[in-house]
C-alpha cells in the first residue's frame, strides 16, 4: 500500500468517526429506554427517521432555513416517542416481556409503512447544512456536513448528560433504573418517569434522524432496519445501561465501518461489524466500560 | 387455485419457521437467528438436491442437521447473555448468515447453465419439484406432512417431562436451576430443536420457490419468525399455526384488497392485538375454555 492508499484510507475512518455521532446517539436512545424499562423498543430508530421525515413536512409548509429542520426533528421525535410510549406500552402488562417486544415490531412495520405510504417509497433529499465547507487538515480534508453532524452530537450528549446527572429529573431516572419498586416508595412516579424518557430519547433519536439525513443527503424507509440494527450493535458494544460506552461504542463502529468498507468492500462491511459484536459478546459481553466480573 | 394452493405453501413454511422460534422461546429466550437457520437450511438442501442430485428427503434430513449443529454452536456462546443482549447476538447472527450468503458463490457448469449459489444474485434454478413432476397439490400435501408431523412432535414434548422444564426455564430460572435443572444444557438443546426445525422449514422453502437469494432472510423474516408464536400465545403449538394463517393468511393475503392500506393496517393490527390480548390470541385461558366447551360437548352428545 502506497502512501496516497494510506491517506484514502485515513480519510474515510476519519469521516466514518464524523457520522458515528449518529450511531452513538440511537445507542444512548436504546440504553437509556432499556435502563428505565428493562424493556427492547425496536421501533426507536424507525421513529426517529419518521421524525426526520415529519421534519421535512414542516419544511415543505413553512419557508425557514435549514436549521429549523433540525429543530422540527427533535420536536416531532418527543412527540412521537410518548405516542409509541402510549401505544405499544402504557396498556401491554410489564411483566410480559414478548409482548411489548412485538408491539415495537408491529409499531416499526406501522412507522415505516405510513413513510412509504406518504412519499410513495421515494427517497426524500434533506437539506444539509455546511455541505460546501471543506476543511483542509494537511492532506486530508474533513467535509462541512458530516463535521456539523458530528458537532451537534457532541452537544446533544453533553445536554443529555447535564440532564441525566445534573436535574432532578435525571436523578428520579437513574434512580428507577436502579430500583423501580424503591424509587416508588420514595415516591417518584415511574409512569412518569417512563413517559418523559420515552420523550427525550425520542428527542434524541429525531436529531439522530435529522443528522443522517443531513448526511447522507437524503433519506428513505429502507434506513431503518440497518440503523435499528447498528444501533443495537452500539449498544451492547458499549455496554447496556453505559452512556459513556454508548457514545465511544457509536464512534468506533462508524469508523471501523468506513474502514472495513475501503478495504474489504460494501458487500462485506456489515458482515464483519456482526463478527465484531459477536467477540464483543463472547470476551466481553458487559461492554467497552464493563467491570471485569459485569457479565450479565 | 393455484394461487390459494401457493398461499397454503406459504403458511405450511411459515408455520415451520414459527414452531422454530415457539421452542426457544418457551424457555424464555427471543432468538431472531431463526431466519439464519433458515437460510441456512435452504441453501444446504438446495445445494444438495442440486449440485449433488440428491432426493428430498435426505436433503431435507441433512439440511436439518446441519442447521440443527449451527444452531448447537451458536447456542453457547449466545445464551451466555440474556434478554436484550441475546437479541442482538441473535440479530447478529443472523445478519452475518445472511451477509455470508450475499458473497457465497460455488457455481458447476451443467450444460450451459451454471447451477448453484452467485452471490447478490442468489440461488436459481433449484426446480426438483417439476423435474420430477410434482404437480402444485403434491407439494402442499408434502408441506403439511412436514408440517403436522413436527407439531406432532412438539405437542408430544410439549406435555413430555421436557416441555414442564422448557416451561420451567422460561418461567424463572433461577427457580429451575434451584431444582437441579441444567438451564444452560436446556437452553442450548431448545436451541438446536429450533435450528433443526427451521433447517427443515429453509429446505422446503428453497424448493418450492425454485429461487433463493440473501434479502429473503434478513431481519424481517426473523422478527416473522417469533412474530408467529408470540401473536399466537405459547401456551400450545396450535397457536403458532393460527397467527401464521392470521398473519399470511388474512394480514397479507385477505386484506389485499385494501390496496396500499394493508401494509398500514399490518403494523397496526400487531400493535392493536398484543395491547388487546399480551398474552397472544390462543392464551392459557382461551385453551382451557375451548377444552371445556368440548368437554361439555362431548357429554351432552354421549348423554
Amino acid at each position: 500500500m502506497d502512501l496516497l492508499d494510506l491517506i484514502d484510507a485515513v480519510q474515510s475512518v476519519a469521516d466514518g468517526v464524523l457520522f458515528g455521532a449518529t450511531y452513538s446517539l440511537l445507542g444512548i436512545g436504546f440504553t437509556l429506554i432499556f435502563g428505565v424499562m428493562h424493556k427492547i423498543n425496536l421501533s426507536y430508530a424507525a421513529a426517529s427517521i419518521g421524525a426526520a421525515y415529519a421534519s421535512l413536512l414542516v419544511m415543505s409548509v413553512v419557508e425557514a432555513p435549514a436549521v429549523l429542520a433540525f429543530v422540527a426533528a427533535a420536536a416531532a421525535g418527543g412527540v412521537i416517542g410518548g405516542l409509541v410510549y402510549l401505544v405499544g406500552f402504557r396498556f401491554i402488562p410489564l411483566a410480559n416481556p414478548l409482548a411489548t417486544l412485538m408491539s415495537t415490531v408491529g409499531l416499526l412495520l406501522l412507522i415505516d409503512e405510513i413513510i412509504v405510504h406518504a412519499t410513495a417509497g421515494v427517497p426524500l433529499s434533506y437539506p444539509a447544512l455546511f455541505s460546501d465547507v471543506i476543511v483542509q487538515v494537511g492532506p486530508f480534508g474533513l467535509r462541512g456536513d458530516l463535521m456539523f453532524v458530528f458537532a451537534l452530537g457532541c452537544v446533544c450528549m453533553t445536554l443529555l448528560l447535564l440532564l441525566l446527572y445534573r436535574t432532578r429529573l435525571g436523578l428520579a431516572t437513574r434512580a428507577v433504573s436502579q430500583q423501580a419498586t424503591a424509587s416508588l416508595l420514595c415516591g417518584i412516579s415511574t409512569t412518569q418517569v417512563n413517559v418523559l424518557t420515552f420523550v427525550i430519547t425520542g428527542v434524541v433519536g429525531g436529531i439522530a434522524g435529522a443528522m443522517t439525513g443531513a448526511a447522507i443527503g437524503m433519506l428513505s424507509p429502507l434506513l431503518s432496519l440497518p440503523l435499528t440494527v447498528k444501533g443495537l450493535i452500539v449498544t451492547v458494544i458499549g455496554g447496556l445501561g453505559s452512556i459513556p460506552g454508548a457514545i465511544i461504542a457509536g464512534l468506533i463502529v462508524g469508523g471501523l465501518e468506513n474502514a472495513f468498507q475501503f478495504f474489504r468492500g460494501v458487500s462485506e462491511r456489515d458482515l464483519y461489524i456482526m463478527l465484531l459484536l459477536f467477540a464483543f459478546l463472547v470476551f466481553r459481553p458487559g461492554g467497552i466500560f464493563a467491570k471485569s466480573s459485569g457479565r450479565d | 387455485m393455484d394461487f390459494y394452493l401457493g398461499l397454503i405453501q406459504i403458511i405450511g413454511v411459515h408455520t415451520l419457521l414459527g414452531l422454530s422460534a415457539y421452542c426457544v422461546l418457551l424457555t424464555g429466550q427471543v432468538s431472531l437467528a431463526q431466519a439464519g437457520f433458515f437460510a441456512i437450511g435452504a441453501y444446504v438442501a438446495g445445494m444438495l438436491t442440486v449440485l449433488a442430485q440428491w432426493p428430498l428427503i435426505p436433503a431435507l434430513a441433512v439440511s436439518a442437521v446441519v442447521a440443527g449443529a449451527v444452531a448447537c454452536a451458536v447456542g453457547f456462546p449466545a445464551l451466555r447473555v440474556k434478554g436484550l443482549m441475546l437479541v442482538v447476538a441473535t440479530v447478529a447472527f443472523g445478519e452475518a448468515v445472511r451477509l455470508f450468503f450475499f458473497n457465497f458463490t460455488y457455481q458447476i457448469q451443467a450444460g450451459t447453465l451454471h447451477l448453484g449459489p452467485h452471490g447478490a444474485e442468489g440461488f436459481r434454478q433449484i426446480r426438483y419439484f417439476p423435474e420430477h413432476g410434482w404437480s402444485t397439490l403434491d407439494v402442499v400435501l408434502f408441506i403439511w406432512i412436514v408440517v403436522a408431523l413436527v407439531m406432532a412432535g412438539l405437542w408430544w414434548l410439549d406435555h413430555s417431562r421436557v416441555g414442564a422444564v422448557l416451561r420451567a426455564v422460561g418461567e424463572d430460572e433461577l427457580a429451575a436451576q434451584s431444582v437441579g435443572i441444567n438451564i444452560t444444557a436446556v437452553k442450548v438443546s431448545a436451541m438446536t430443536v429450533g435450528g433443526f426445525i427451521a433447517g427443515i422449514g429453509g429446505g422446503i422453502f428453497a424448493h418450492y420457490t425454485t429461487h433463493i437469494e440473501h434479502a429473503q432472510f434478513g431481519v424481517v423474516l426473523a422478527t416473522f419468525a417469533i412474530a408467529y408464536p408470540i401473536l399466537g400465545g405459547l401456551s400450545n403449538v396450535f397457536g403458532t399455526l393460527l397467527a401464521a394463517v392470521f398473519i399470511q393468511g388474512f394480514l397479507i393475503e385477505g386484506l389485499r384488497f385494501m390496496g396500499d392500506w394493508r401494509n398500514l393496517l399490518f403494523g397496526g393490527l400487531i400493535v392493536l392485538a398484543m395491547n388487546v390480548r399480551p398474552r397472544g390470541l390462543l392464551d392459557a385461558g382461551t385453551t382451557r375454555a375451548l377444552k371445556r366447551l368440548f368437554a361439555a360437548g362431548k357429554e351432552r352428545s354421549g348423554a
